[in-house]
């Protein structure tokens, strides 16, 4: 009938062929009355399955005066809803053998379960319901209010780092409000955030047209559909809500700006780059570049920073970072490096060394030993990440929101594996210049250095 | 097929009529079984765990060594992890470059790491790859050189690292409760020192790699996709044979502490929070009390059904992050709770905490509550075992902790069979507000007073 009953799959959910990576995942899409889009991919050869909703909205579509709002919301989410009261969400899931979450990313928010299969119907069945009916009360809002503020303290404001990254990085790179603002929200924002905000943004966003539902593993696609159908077809659709303006203004030249980090005890720099846009040629040119630059223990920056000039310790790098990687990167976005380095470097030492390597490449391009060995690792990786259920349902569901295309799961490698040396080569020269580049300093306290 | 198919098309997508007030009805968790795995010893003493799972063209290695940190000289903590750094950097015919850009090549990713117990390699290639892999694997177990210039520049960014992780709140809390909680035994030793990275060098390095990473020391797990499986233990011989077995060294027995009730705050000024936390010696996966007590801990605070979960996050909201662990460790245990609190509710929070504890050794657990966390407790651990890494995981981890395939094959049975006057017994010896070492990492002028209020406070300060 379809690749999703074929007894073949049932072996093996990835088959590799001569070209490419030749991944052959299998997924069916559709679209419910209301506008759900539903995708399916079976895997039979373990008894879990996947279920994942994505929602096409993230912290770029926050108002002024409410960041951080998303993410409060995606906490509200688990808040409780008509027929799952509080508490019931995650016992329910937790009681019939599963694990649970959501994120709250810049472009799109997600929850998720992993499940035995036979449990499939509980996690719909929660799914919908908060979907149709999240119960939304003052005393939850002020309880999670606390629970982010919590988060915010423990993951960011009591860490060396993140602060930087969060609060000073964006807007140094980003001008337009929309993406310069921080994700997890000031506590000002926090507090003023209302339970009318709350119905209002579940209204306009968390509508079925404006989400994906993907299940990946064991389960039968009739039966499947069967649930699917009963339980949320008859949620309503809304009015598909206004994109934000992200646009932002061209980039005015290099910037460096210094970040006094109270709690950080060795130095660190971010540098980066506006990105190009998502699913260009240049994209994938620039992806490869950071896979030579950064990825494994061969790379360019292992190898001859932290080993050769033995300046760097640590290093971080993708497109898009720090949120989220290449694959939910969308523009206008930045291609950014975050190296930790020795205190016997200045960070502008460090940030020419980081330059010379980028330099290299764009005079003498990529061996093409060293672009095939990349490719190796990078194939390898991409298997080993889709061999999981969850990862391959939150694949195929980012590349719907994004793209309107699942099938970009199996293909996107491919693209990224046809990239040539020359393309790479173009690509530091496009990109990746001086004149583009903007730097954050993170500076150690100086009472603790020589400590 | 390679693109998407349109289901609509099929049709006939009556929906049922459901009560929606409650969720659907579903079976009991199906029964799980554990592939089949065949052992094998090389002369040399050598075990190898073989599993054959064919679903993916990957092959996942896990090399695990009784090499822990738990090994390491008195005088030299950090020992056994400088060895897991280094042991990919360079073998007697493999500069460190060429062996990364060896095994990139093959698209294998290889890394180690040390903890309390053992040294673990963990690798995976392409199966049409094995054999290099394997090669790569066997260079690296019988003649990793561990080169002077790769110790000197290790030296140096553990110093940096080490700076960061003494930064980090959690970092000073999980170290000082191990040194409270552990007293001088080898497992109170979490972080090495400024001095012991100093004091390391090349000829502590080999001595350790020449005692401890041998054959009879180790046990090797493969799962995946092999061409012929019968070739596979051909190339375990020729690659793994000549690999010469020693006796490792006799440890000298180290005393653990009886538990008894302290609370130490280690000052970090300007923290935002107070890290708190809390637990006592406990017991290795062999005891006859660790299942009850893997259930009381998941009662108490295993996930977001647990006590600590909803009443220390959802109902007081004094922290985003508050739960309980179990663990095992191979002679020993450490069981007990942590939370990240604002500083203004220090107190009531250690409170509440220690009320939790105190009330799962005194009252039955509900029958709901048991139910639950069997059902959660079994169902995750079949999940842990989806993938083929889990497999390897989960089958080395029995190998190093003197367990068989029956502890996985009955895990979910042993679960089962917990009965609750057990967890009310275990969560009174291991659950003990009277013996549970209190640690608190923050800003002791904010929180001092606060926290002496629950019992009298060690100070200590942060390094």
């Amino acid at each position: 009938m379809n690749a999703l009953t074929g007894t073949l799959l049932a072996a093996a959910a990835l088959l590799p062929s001569a070209a490419g990576a030749g991944l052959t995942i299998p997924f069916a899409k559709y679209r419910l009355g209301n506008g759900l889009r539903v995708i399916l991919s079976r895997d039979t050869s373990a008894p879990v399955v996947a279920v994942y909703v994505i929602y096409d909205v993230g912290a770029r579509h926050e108002e002024k005066g409410r960041s951080g709002f998303a993410h409060l919301f995606e906490h509200m989410m688990f808040q409780g809803s008509a027929n799952a009261p509080k508490g019931v969400h995650f016992r329910t899931v937790e009681a019939n053998g599963g694990d649970l979450n959501g994120s709250t990313h810049a472009d799109y928010t997600d929850y998720f379960e992993t499940l035995p299969s036979n449990k499939l119907p509980v996690a719909l069945w929660l799914e919908s319901d908060r979907m149709r009916s999240l119960a939304i009360t003052d005393a939850n809002l002020a309880n999670q209010k606390e629970a982010v503020k919590e988060e915010r303290r423990m993951r960011m404001d009591n860490r060396p780092y993140v602060t930087a990254i969060v609060d000073a990085f964006p807007k140094l790179v980003f001008q337009n409000w929309q993406n310069s603002h921080t994700m997890i929200g000031s506590f000002e924002d926090l507090n003023a955030a209302g339970t009318a905000d709350v119905a209002k943004f579940f209204k306009t966003h968390y509508a079925p047209n404006n989400a994906v539902l993907v299940l990946a593993g064991d389960f039968e696609a009739a039966e499947a559909k069967r649930w699917i159908e009963t339980y949320f077809a008859d949620i309503p659709a809304q009015p598909r809500p206004k994109l934000p303006d992200t646009s932002e203004p061209a980039a005015a030249g290099p910037r460096w700006e210094k970040y006094d980090d109270k709690l950080a005890q060795v130095p660190g720099v971010i540098v980066s780059w506006p990105g190009p846009k998502r699913r260009s040629p240049d994209y994938y040119a620039l992806s490869m570049l950071d896979a030579v630059l950064t990825a494994g223990n061969s790379s360019r920056f292992k190898l001859e920073l932290v080993k050769g000039k033995e300046s760097v310790v640590s290093v971080e790098a993708n497109l898009g970072w720090p949120y989220g990687s290449a694959r939910d990167y969308r523009e206008p976005g930045v291609y950014s490096i975050f190296a930790v380095h020795k205190p016997a470097f200045t960070a502008r030492q460090v940030v020419e060394q980081i330059g010379g390597e980028i330099d290299r490449i764009r005079k003498e391009g990529v061996p093409a030993k060293e672009l095939a060995r990349v490719k190796a690792y990078l194939e390898s990786s991409a298997i080993l990440e889709l061999q999981g259920v969850m990862r391959r349902a939150a694949v195929l569901g980012q590349y719907e929101i994004f793209d309107g295309d699942p099938s970009f799961v199996n293909t996107e490698m491919d693209k990224l594996l046809a990239v040539g040396a020359e393309e790479v080569k173009a690509a530091a020269a496009r990109y990746l210049t001086a004149r583009r580049r903007s730097v954050l300093e993170i500076a150690v306290s100086p009472k603790k250095e020589g400590n | 097929m390679r693109a998407a198919i349109a289901l609509a098309a099929c049709g006939m997508l009556a929906a049922q009529s459901i009560d929606r007030t409650k969720p659907p009805e579903t079976g009991p968790l199906r029964d799980f079984k554990l592939p089949a795995t065949t052992d094998g010893t090389l002369p040399n003493g050598f075990k190898v765990v073989l599993v054959e799972d064919g679903r993916y063209p990957m092959v996942e290695l896990r090399l695990g060594f009784f090499a822990g940190s738990r090994y390491d000289p008195a005088d030299l903590p950090g020992l056994s992890e400088t060895v897991a750094s280094l042991v990919v950097e360079g073998t007697a015919s493999r500069t460190a470059r060429q062996f990364a850009e060896e095994s990139a090549a093959i698209g294998a990713g290889i890394s180690a790491s040390s903890s309390s117990d053992s040294l673990i390699v963990t690798a995976n290639s392409p199966s049409a790859q094995f054999g290099a892999l394997l090669e790569l694997i066997a260079d690296m177990a019988v003649n990793a050189s561990f080169p002077e210039s790769e110790v000197r520049l290790r030296k140096q960014n553990r110093l940096e690292e080490l700076k960061d992780q003494r930064s980090q709140p959690d970092v000073l809390a999980n170290e000082k409760l191990h040194h409270v909680v552990f007293g001088r035994h080898p497992y109170s030793k979490t972080l090495p020192t400024e001095a012991s990275i100093g004091k390391l060098d090349r000829a502590a390095i080999l001595k350790f790699r020449d005692a401890y990473l041998r054959p009879n020391n180790a046990a090797m797990v493969l799962v995946g996709r092999f061409e012929n499986t019968k070739t596979v233990w051909r190339m375990l011989e020729q690659k793994f044979g000549k690999w010469e077995r020693k006796d490792p060294p006799t440890e000298s027995k180290a005393e653990i502490p009886e538990p008894a009730r302290s609370i130490s705050l280690v000052d970090r000024p300007g923290s935002v929070q107070a890290d708190i936390q809390m637990a006592r010696v406990a017991i290795p996966r062999t005891h006859a009390d660790w299942f009850p007590l893997v259930v009381a801990n998941s009662i108490l605070g295993g996930g977001t059904s647990s006590r600590l979960f909803n009443d220390v996050r959802e109902k007081r909201g004094f922290a985003y992050n508050v739960h309980s662990e179990a663990e095992a460790l191979r002679d020993s245990g450490i069981a007990g709770a942590l939370m990240q609190v604002r500083n203004e509710v220090a107190e009531p929070a250690i409170r509440a905490m220690l009320e939790h504890f105190e009330k799962m050794g005194s009252e039955r657990v509900t029958a709901q509550e048991l139910s639950d966390v069997k059902n959660y407790l079994s169902g995750t651990f079949v999940l842990g075992l989806a993938k083929p890494s889990g497999v390897a995981d989960q089958l080395l981890k029995t190998r190093l902790n003197g367990l068989t395939n029956a502890y996985l094959e009955t895990y979910v049975d042993k679960i089962r069979r917990v009965e609750p006057d057990r967890i009310q017994a275990v969560s009174k010896k291991y659950f003990d507000p009277s013996r549970a070492s209190i640690v608190v990492v923050g800003d002791a002028k904010a929180i001092k007073a606060a926290v002496e209020k629950v019992g009298p406070v060690t100070m200590d300060e942060a390094r």
